[in-house]
């Protein structure tokens, strides 16, 4: 058995086997079910130089940004 | 398809000003699904930023704390933040216009590989730059991303793979020594699959501390800022994207530096 090294899951690279129409009806469910997370990162930056709003401000944390 | 395709179309109405980049762009390489947040390399000009402004504007965005959409500061590699609501979506929408970790060439490149395209996103050499975050995460999604690279120079730059870079270097053995300049690991290929995972895993802790590095001066620079934020927020609570713009750029003149350290 000849193996490879595995970054993602097999669902992740799933979506080279979608059709347009069904990669974005799964990327809009996507969204869709990540907004049950708004309330734990409403202070926090996913891209940028800045990691957190003012009121929780700090130095480079591990929600960060490009 | 949704939202971020939308503004996309919408920011290019009539030329090319931002390119989606960072996790939507990871989607439309179909290599997954792992961010919520929009992020669009914009380009450096009054044009291309009062665009996207009036674009916002329509969709009720709001600021949030960050730098202004503005060229003066987008220049010194600075981010601008917006957020609105959608539907049953929150839509965060970041810019930059100086991304980390791209040559002035590269992004040139980048821009001229996106022009005329529908959807414009960041290319797969490119994005995989970008995604050298301090983020653990990130470093899976480049090691796919590695997958997709054509030019065999490209991915022994790029690959995460102990097996691909050595399957890389048997296939071009001339390649690698010629490489080791801008990838020092690859000096390692020769001496078996343990020490290179050692050597990957090294290169991945020194970039993640290069990120850092780089977020710790953008926040030293942003101390001023964001001790005035709170006050900013209140005054432009209820006006419109565009009016909140002008009063957020006139605030930050002589507070924010336009490059970290820089002038004023």
């Amino acid at each position: 058995m000849e193996l490879r090294d595995e970054f993602l899951s097999d669902e992740d690279l799933d979506l080279r086997n979608l059709s347009e129409a069904e990669l974005g009806a799964w990327w809009s469910l996507w969204l869709r079910q990540a907004q049950a997370s708004n309330a734990l990162d409403e202070q926090q930056y996913s891209h940028g130089v800045f990691t957190a709003a003012p009121t929780c401000a700090g130095l480079a944390r591990d929600s960060n940004p490009t | 398809m949704n939202i971020y395709t939308d503004l996309t179309r919408r920011f290019n109405h009539g030329r090319l000003r931002a390119v989606l980049s960072s996790g939507q762009a990871v989607v439309l390489h179909r290599v997954a699904i792992m961010s919520k947040d929009g992020d669009w390399i914009i380009r450096e000009d009054n044009e291309a930023t009062g665009h996207v402004l009036a674009v916002l504007g329509a969709y009720g965005a709001r600021y949030r704390f960050s730098a202004p959409l503005d060229p003066r500061w987008l220049a010194g590699g600075w981010s601008a933040h917006c957020q609105f609501h959608y539907g049953e979506l929150r839509v965060r929408t970041d810019f930059v216009s100086r991304p980390p970790r791209l040559s002035d060439q590269e992004l040139a490149d980048l821009w001229a590989e996106q022009e005329g395209r529908e959807v414009p996103f960041v290319g797969a050499k490119h994005l995989v730059a970008l995604k050298q975050t301090n983020r653990e995460k990130d470093y899976a999604v480049i090691g796919e991303l590695a997958r997709l690279l054509t030019d065999p120079r490209d991915q022994l730059l790029c690959s995460r793979s102990v097996r691909d870079i050595i399957a890389l270097a048997e296939q071009h053995p001339g390649l690698v020594p010629e490489l080791v300049p801008a990838r020092p690991l690859l000096e390692r290929v020769g001496e078996g699959p343990d020490r290179l995972a050692v050597a990957l895993d090294a290169e991945r802790r020194a970039m993640i501390r290069a990120n850092e590095d780089r977020l710790r001066r953008y926040a030293l620079a942003a101390s001023d800022w964001a001790t005035e934020w709170p006050d900013v927020e209140r005054e432009t609570a209820g006006l419109s994207l565009l009016d909140a713009h002008d009063v957020i750029r006139g605030r930050a003149e002589g507070v924010l530096p336009f490059t970290p350290g820089g002038d004023r």
